[in-house]
């Protein structure tokens, strides 16, 4: 088995990249791979809680770096989904604790583990950024329609290609209400600010708030907008290349148009 | 042209437009951050070859990158002292 390392990252931080991490790995395994999330976000570990596995952190990927535990010891198998596994992060360590060549050496052993490895990096373009892509096969950019995440994720985009990755990018919490109020950025706009391929948009969702509240994936609730997109951007990356890629509904009401129309409205 | 006419109306100016547009003037920006090293660099090779045509007043030479609202240049000023002969 030879797996594939996907890296996501954002540049900015709370754009969305924990969750997007976790559900596409979870929404991977239930298309049938065995996946392993690792969190590399050393010392400000979330993967853990996020996906309700807090309670079951024996080891983390700063133990298997080391070599003082095994990968399939610190690997945490998911309590819904089949396949699934998480190497949380360790929250004592500092980010310097790892090295490059270090993560290249477990990321060799993860590939012939795993179909999938989809590694979490943390926010910002340092050390810990680094180790996060040094073995990536595959990178994701994460952003939000608001010009400090496109900025920052035009910088992450040119790190990325510079390592000779061709990243692709999610549009996260898109509001559809806004964009058609001129409030808000479209993934048009972002995307022709940006010019990259793109992945998936996943809309704005209050379920995602409630998933990671109880620790339940957001991808197995079916009444959840973001958790289907994100479903949807896992078969994407599990080779249905050329799935459709569902737009937000850019709605504009009868009576805005109206008002807009005789001016009471902006 | 009723569409036109309705477009008039409903287009005003809002904050998207303007967070694409400052997006844009920003990215371009950010890129053409160009570091000492690289500069230095470029003002030597510059002189190089000008020094092939022209004598220069190496002390007085500026390199720099000029940013404007719509365009960015890079100006390079040095005065001329001579005009080398071309050698036959």
């Amino acid at each position: 088995m030879e797996g594939k390392i996907i890296v996501v990252t954002s540049g900015k931080g709370g754009v969305g990249k924990t969750t997007a991490t976790s559900s596409i790995g979870a929404a991977l395994a239930l298309e049938g791979n065995r996946v392993a999330i690792v969190d590399m976000d050393i010392g400000l570990r979330n993967l853990d809680v996020v996906m309700g596995l807090e309670n079951r952190i024996v080891f983390n990927i700063v133990d298997v770096v080391q070599g003082r535990c095994k990968v399939e010891q610190a690997a945490i198998r998911d309590r819904r989904i089949e396949n699934l596994f998480l190497i949380p992060a360790s929250q004592s360590d500092n980010k310097d604790v790892l090295t490059t060549a270090g993560v290249e050496r477990v990321a060799k052993q993860l590939r012939s583990k795993f179909d999938f490895i989809i590694m979490d990096s943390p926010a910002g373009i340092e050390r810990g950024f680094e180790n996060s892509v040094v073995s990536a096969d595959e990178a994701l950019v994460i952003c939000t329609p608001d010009v400090s995440a496109v900025r920052d994720a035009d910088r992450v985009i040119g790190l990325l290609y510079a390592r000779s990755l061709n990243p692709k990018l999610i549009v996260n919490r898109i509001e559809p209400a806004r964009v058609v109020r001129g409030e808000m950025l479209s993934h048009e706009d972002v995307l022709e600010v940006l010019s990259i391929d793109l992945v998936g948009l996943v809309p704005m969702d209050e379920k995602v708030l409630i998933s990671s509240n109880t620790g339940t994936p957001l991808v197995l609730q079916n009444d959840s907008k973001a958790g289907m997109a994100f479903r949807q951007i896992a078969r994407r990356l599990n080779g249905e290349e050329d799935l459709p890629i569902e737009m937000p509904v850019y709605k504009t009401s009868m009576w805005h148009k109206l008002s807009k129309t005789f001016g009471l409205k902006q | 042209m009723l569409s036109g006419l309705f477009k008039r109306f409903t287009t005003k100016k809002n904050s998207r437009d303007d967070a694409k547009k400052r997006l844009q003037f920003s990215l371009i920006y950010d890129k053409l951050e160009v570091n000492d090293t690289t500069l230095t660099d470029l003002q030597q090779d510059i002189v190089d070859v000008i020094s092939k045509y022209f004598e220069i007043d190496t002390d007085s030479l500026e390199l720099k990158v000029k940013r404007d609202d719509n365009v960015s240049a890079l100006v390079f000023n040095t005065p001329i002292l001579h005009v080398k002969r071309k050698k036959t």
